[in-house]
């Protein structure tokens, strides 16, 4: 047999050999030092490839990928937890805060329930005097637009068609010198 | 049927639980040919959990006919495949031929130096370690494969698509890859 090649001496180190290959290589090995050699060379190396250090996985790895798989979903349970968490907290800082100022608890949520009261009652009554004094305002302005459409209908019962033109012509010049003196009177008065 | 297929069924029912099983199963391993495979132990840990999400999320596609270790990797292998496409990094392929697979000559030259005995065992591992980070990924990723995650050379060929004869010489071409290296250290 000749001298074996690298992929032989791995075949047989690895034994993926058939058993006649296998004990012909072995039957060689016997009288040939060189493929001793190169067979003991691969063999070492061989091992060392097998047993090289494994990286380390940190130990909650699993949970963390499975984290990422199903997120936690937020429960009606988990709201509740939160709520009575919170009031609880407000429980506290409230008993806390009674304890070292020595005011009476009691005499405290009188007190703002009264001003609350008070505060209610006041503007109550202000608001039922706004409403008054509003519809109070729309009657007048009612009445005084319907003496005025009565007064028109009047008017242009008695006047003849020219002298209407005429005087809406006029009524509409006296409004643009009315409108046009008040905007220049104001307009002046910031420039100065 | 096997623990692997039953876990897997489980899983689908909807038994996260079953699937915890099966990432403690395959965490280190998975985690170990990524760190080969990318050199560092953040970005490794990164892959390795986007791996499981993947094959959480494709479970239902997988076919109980196949070893499911092996369809774990393939997904692993595609994913690693997809980050050096994006890095551009053109000294990846799976199919890169290595100059004639099948008739890969490994002549033994007569004055063939002794490396292996020069070092104590864990120098002799530092030295692989660091010699493997050289050889192109195409080969280290079948070395990983075959000496740290113990696969066969069947499911290494399965994995890869390549007839069992491919991949043996692809192994034994990485093995004397990382022997030539070791020697042009000494």
């Amino acid at each position: 047999m000749r001298c074996l090649k690298a992929d032989q001496i791995y075949l047989y180190l690895e034994k993926e050999l058939t058993p006649t290959e296998f004990q012909k290589i072995k039957e060689h090995l016997t009288s040939c030092p060189k493929c001793q050699k190169a067979v003991e060379e691969r063999k070492i190396l061989l091992q060392a490839s097998e047993n090289l250090p494994l990286w380390e996985i940190p130990p909650d790895f699993a949970r963390q990928v499975m984290e990422r798989i199903s997120p936690k979903k937020v429960t009606l349970r988990s709201w509740l937890t939160a709520a009575a968490a919170g009031l609880f907290s407000i429980s506290l800082a409230l008993s806390i805060f009674f304890v070292f100022s020595g005011e009476n608890f009691l005499e405290v949520v009188f007190g703002l329930g009264h001003r609350l009261l008070d505060l209610v009652r006041t503007a109550s009554v202000l608001l039922v005097k706004v409403f008054k004094l509003a519809s109070l305002l729309i009657k007048v302005i009612n009445q005084f637009l319907g003496f005025l459409f009565k007064g028109l209908i009047r008017l242009t019962s008695i006047l003849n068609p020219e002298v209407q033109i005429i005087l809406i012509v006029l009524t509409v010049i006296l409004s643009v010198t009315l409108i046009f003196g008040v905007r220049r009177k104001f307009v002046g008065g910031e420039k100065s | 049927m096997d623990e692997d297929k039953e876990l897997v069924e489980r899983t689908l029912k909807g038994e996260e639980e079953a699937f915890v099983m099966i990432i403690q199963k395959y965490q280190t391993s998975l985690f170990n040919y990524m760190g080969r495979m990318v050199g560092e132990r953040e970005l490794a840990l990164d892959f390795t959990q986007e791996v499981l999400i993947r094959t959480y999320s494709s479970l239902h596609t997988f076919k109980p006919q196949y070893k499911f270790r092996t369809w774990l990797f393939k997904i692993a292998s595609n994913f690693v495949i997809d980050y050096w496409r994006k890095k551009k990094l053109d000294t990846y392929s799976t199919d890169q031929p290595f100059g004639d697979d099948e008739k890969a000559s490994f002549q033994i030259p007569d004055d063939e130096p002794s490396i292996a005995k020069k070092y104590e065992l864990v120098q002799l591992k530092e030295r692989i370690e660091q010699a493997l980070k050289k050889i192109p990924p195409s080969l280290r990723e079948l070395f990983v494969w075959r000496h740290i995650n113990d696969f066969s050379y069947d499911e290494m060929a399965e994995i890869k698509g390549l007839p069992v004869g491919t991949v043996k010489n692809r192994v034994f071409q990485a093995k004397e890859l990382i022997r030539s290296l070791l020697e042009k250290n000494t």
